[in-house]
């Protein structure tokens, strides 16, 4: 093998190692993960969920009376009863506040890379 | 002039209730925060047929539906630890108070109703509020009674403010 030839092998395999190694990585970014927020004591925990497109969010209501999960415009739960859940499927990029329209005070927010 | 005493009165009738608690045991604190939960709820019944704005009888509504849940996570753990709720001079003082504003508002209508309501609230909930993180919380012996306490006292924080909210938007 002559040098020019062996040049050629090396970058060859390095290339092929980092375009598996991309593609491993790209493969597990793709893979849906799912989050859960608890809803209690009047509070959604975690107030910041950071998720990507295609992703789920369950909201669990632990408190003993009812909340909702709502976003104006992008997604309501309605009433979400004691003890019950709620599940979202990621749709679109951006930052997203939302609140629980019966005790207006409680404020999150959804990130979506 | 009647009007405006009967609501003093009804206003100063949760502090005065408050202040007395010092040294209350679990039973009486379970019949206090049962006592507490059920005026509230009376209140909020009275709301949703008497009110005229939308916004109250929501609001009104809305105290039925989370003080009955809390009152029953309440009765459940003090059946669970077997303690039967003493009536004290908190109690007393909380159920009587409510009686008196029930009475007042009872004669009322309209915008008058809704004020008189909403403005009950407000001050209620902070008397309430109060006697949770002055007597309540720290007097409850028993952990799961003051862990119960703990959890519920956001509800009264978000109660209070969306109160002040509603108060707020009748005024404009």
């Amino acid at each position: 093998m002559n040098p020019h030839t062996r040049i050629v092998v090396v970058v060859s395999l390095v290339a092929a190692v980092a375009l598996l190694s991309i593609s491993v990585g790209h493969g597990a970014a793709v893979k849906p993960a799912k989050h859960t927020v608890t809803i209690e004591a009047v509070a959604f925990k975690p107030d910041v969920v950071e998720a990507k497109r295609g992703d789920t969010i369950v909201w669990t209501n632990n408190d003993p009376f009812p909340h909702s999960v709502t976003a104006a415009g992008k997604f309501d739960s309605k009433e979400i009863k004691p003890g019950e859940s709620w599940t979202y499927k990621v749709q679109q990029s951006g930052e997203v506040p939302y609140i629980c329209t019966l005790h207006p005070t409680m404020k999150a927010t959804l990130r979506v890379k | 002039m009647k009007f405006s005493t009967v609501v003093i009165a009804g206003l100063f009738l949760v502090p005065a209730a408050a202040a007395s608690a010092q040294g209350v045991n679990d039973a009486q604190i379970a019949s206090i925060v049962v006592t507490a939960n059920q005026v509230d709820i009376d209140a909020g019944k009275l709301a949703t047929t008497q009110a005229s704005d939308p916004e109250i009888k929501k609001f009104g509504q809305q105290m039925v539906t989370d003080h009955t849940g809390v009152n029953k996570q309440a009765v459940d753990l003090v059946t669970k630890l077997k303690v039967t709720p003493e009536d004290n001079p908190t109690s007393k003082s909380l159920k009587s108070g409510g009686d008196d504003n029930l009475k007042n508002l009872k004669g009322l209508k309209g915008a008058e109703f809704d004020k008189a309501y909403i403005d009950h609230e407000v001050a209620y909930h902070q008397a309430v509020l109060d006697a949770v993180d002055k007597t309540l919380i720290p007097g409850a012996q028993n952990a799961e009674l003051k862990a119960l306490l703990v959890k519920v006292r956001p509800a009264f924080v978000a109660h209070l403010e969306h109160a002040k909210h509603v108060q707020a938007s009748l005024k404009k």
